[in-house]
């Protein structure tokens, strides 16, 4: 059951407010509204096709709203692109590929993008080792940084993904069904590193369709369907079953 | 995984004895395999024909093959991207063409016929890379494009005829035969091809845009989710391939000194050839540029050792092609193969 107290902080960290986006005839993502507070965790919950997906991807700036607005801290921002929305805003999502690179090594993945360097234009390669391992160690999954990310297993490479969130300090960590792909030996672990990720000051937003995940670990829970977020809820009490009937009450 | 997966299999199994492959070879990718290739290749050629591992065969042997190993190099960046680049040896040739024709037939001097031969295959590469990404054309038809097209424009500078001194009357000089000199000792063909290689391998192997390009290789999307821009960096690759190879046009313009339009024909695959028995896979994402230059001195010491033991030159497609055959194993792909 959650851990954190609910909601920790009453001023939101994030905030949306109206948000759509229509693809052609397709309203993806209906005037949605959201508050998400610092150091909680969000489950999103909601069957295929109910706009999730197209609602995270509003948050990490790959795709523009057609309206609504986002505040963050409480002041309004647009999110052009991934990169602001990881650089600037501090947000990065985990997707359920991964999107990590087979052929790099451990350390490599973890700073694509953000190297370390030398004399401006050379690998800082042992620091980012280093940085890499103790990030690792802290997340408490023995990983060595030198491994080529491919002969990781299934929770090992969501472990690397996590690691990378937690290095560059972002504020809040998408995740996009962590434990899908994952074998369900593997999955309390992957569990076990969100609610890490809490406990070190960070705020999560987690998609699952594995409803069991999603009430073991968060806060509040967002039901979305038809591109509507239906309620927010807290997470208290609550059944399988419960979120089952609100995630089809109105269809 | 693939650990896990062995695991059971190799109890069931007595111990074999088995030949410690991954020990001496290195990971997938290493350049320790195309080091190892080049000495079992050095040691079967001093063998079969005692006369190769002379020193002035050794010579002969780099100064003939720095064409292909500086053409090896830009490809290996293309490919290590996952993408192709066939276009290679029509661009070396266009651009030994050009060079020689505005050094002798217009004439302009040495000082602006190089620089404007490079900047021509670079401004190839650039071509080449805006059509790839935003034309989204495969780099396999594009670069085909180059590959026929280019060959038309070699042929047009002299009518479909070779440029050499006596191409002009009275008889002219190219001002740019020092890429044929010695430095000190060394061949300067061979101090260049070297130099190529050394800033290539330490782009690749130790700078961000290393990784860049590997991760592009690798899986793209992992490249575009932390804001890399992906078309630049194949953009960059492409100009890269299309500047070196114009550049080994340079070089060979002036060790012949002379230079025929349908020069270089076979280069760009082996090129390619020399990328892939140098440890890069054809899907990318992995290997390095030491490596693939030592695969492209591997296609460079077959065609010499044909010569020193005097057989046919088509002997030289069937070696190549068993070499070709036999890296492509160590560079397989796991999962679907097209």
């Amino acid at each position: 059951m959650p851990g954190g107290p609910e909601p920790p902080q009453r001023r939101p960290l994030l905030s949306v407010r109206h948000l759509s986006k229509s693809f052609g005839p397709v309203r993806a993502v209906d005037d949605v509204s959201l508050d998400v507070y610092p150091q909680e965790i969000v489950g999103i919950v909601g069957d295929n096709a109910a706009g999730k997906s197209t609602f995270l991807r509003l948050l990490t700036g790959y795709h523009q709203p057609d309206g609504g607005e986002i505040f963050y801290r409480g002041r309004p921002v647009r999110i052009s692109s991934p990169r602001t929305s990881r650089r600037e805003l501090g947000i990065e999502m985990i997707y359920q590929d991964l999107s990590l690179a087979p052929d790099l090594r451990v350390w490599e993945n973890v700073f694509l993008g953000e190297e370390r360097r030398r004399l401006g234009i050379f690998l800082d390669a042992g620091a980012m080792r280093e940085a890499t391992a103790d990030a690792l160690a802290k997340l408490g999954a023995p990983i060595s940084p030198s491994e080529l990310f491919a002969n990781l297993s299934g929770g090992e490479q969501q472990a690397v993904a996590i690691a990378r969130a937690l290095l560059f300090e972002r504020e809040i960590i998408i995740m996009d069904e962590p434990t899908a792909a994952i074998s369900l030996g593997k999955v309390q672990e992957v569990l076990r590193l969100v609610a890490e990720l809490r406990a070190r000051g960070h705020t999560v937003l987690i998609v699952s369709h594995r409803l069991e995940d999603i009430l073991q670990v968060s806060d509040r829970i967002a039901v979305f369907s038809h591109g509507k977020i239906l309620r927010v809820v807290p997470n208290e009490g609550l059944r399988i079953e419960d979120l089952f009937r609100m995630m089809f009450e109105s269809a | 995984m693939a650990a896990e997966q062995t695991k059971p299999r190799a109890a069931r199994r007595p111990a074999a004895p088995r030949l410690p492959v991954r020990e001496v070879l290195g990971a997938p990718g290493s350049v320790r395999r195309p080091i190892v290739f080049l000495a079992i290749a050095f040691g079967l050629s001093g063998l079969i024909a005692p006369s190769f591992l002379r020193l002035s065969n050794l010579n002969a042997l780099l100064v003939s093959s720095s064409f292909l190993i500086v053409t090896a190099v830009g490809e290996a960046l293309v490919v290590l991207m996952g993408m192709i680049d066939l276009g290679v040896q029509s661009v070396l040739a266009s651009a030994g063409m050009m060079v020689a024709y505005l050094n002798i037939m217009v004439p302009l001097p040495a000082a602006a016929a190089v620089p404007v031969a490079l900047l021509y295959g670079v401004a190839v590469g650039w071509l080449v890379g805006v059509l790839v990404t935003r034309g989204r054309i495969a780099s396999f038809i594009v670069t085909l494009g180059t590959y026929w097209g280019l060959t038309g424009i070699a042929l047009l500078f002299n009518r479909g005829d070779n440029i050499n001194p006596y191409s002009v009357t009275p008889p002219r000089q190219f001002g740019f035969l020092g890429f044929a000199g010695h430095l000190g000792p060394v061949p300067t063909l061979i101090v260049l091809s070297v130099l190529v290689v050394l800033a290539g391998e330490v782009l690749v192997s130790m700078t961000p845009f290393g990784l860049w390009v590997k991760s592009v290789g690798s899986n793209e999307a992992a490249a575009r989710v932390v804001g890399l821009s992906t078309d630049a960096l194949k953009t960059i690759a492409f100009m890269a391939s299309g500047g070196l190879a114009a550049l080994a046009g340079i070089m060979i313009t002036a060790w012949q000194d002379s230079i025929y339009p349908l020069t270089a024909q076979g280069y760009s695959l082996q090129a390619i050839a020399g990328v892939i028995l140098g440890g890069i896979p054809f899907t990318g994402g992995r290997g390095t540029i030491l490596g693939a230059a030592i695969g492209a001195l591997i296609i460079g010491l077959i065609d010499d050792l044909i010569v020193l033991l005097g057989l046919p030159a088509l002997y030289e497609y069937i070696f190549v092609a068993i070499v070709l055959v036999i890296a492509g194993l160590q560079t397989r792909g796991k999962g679907f193969v097209k």
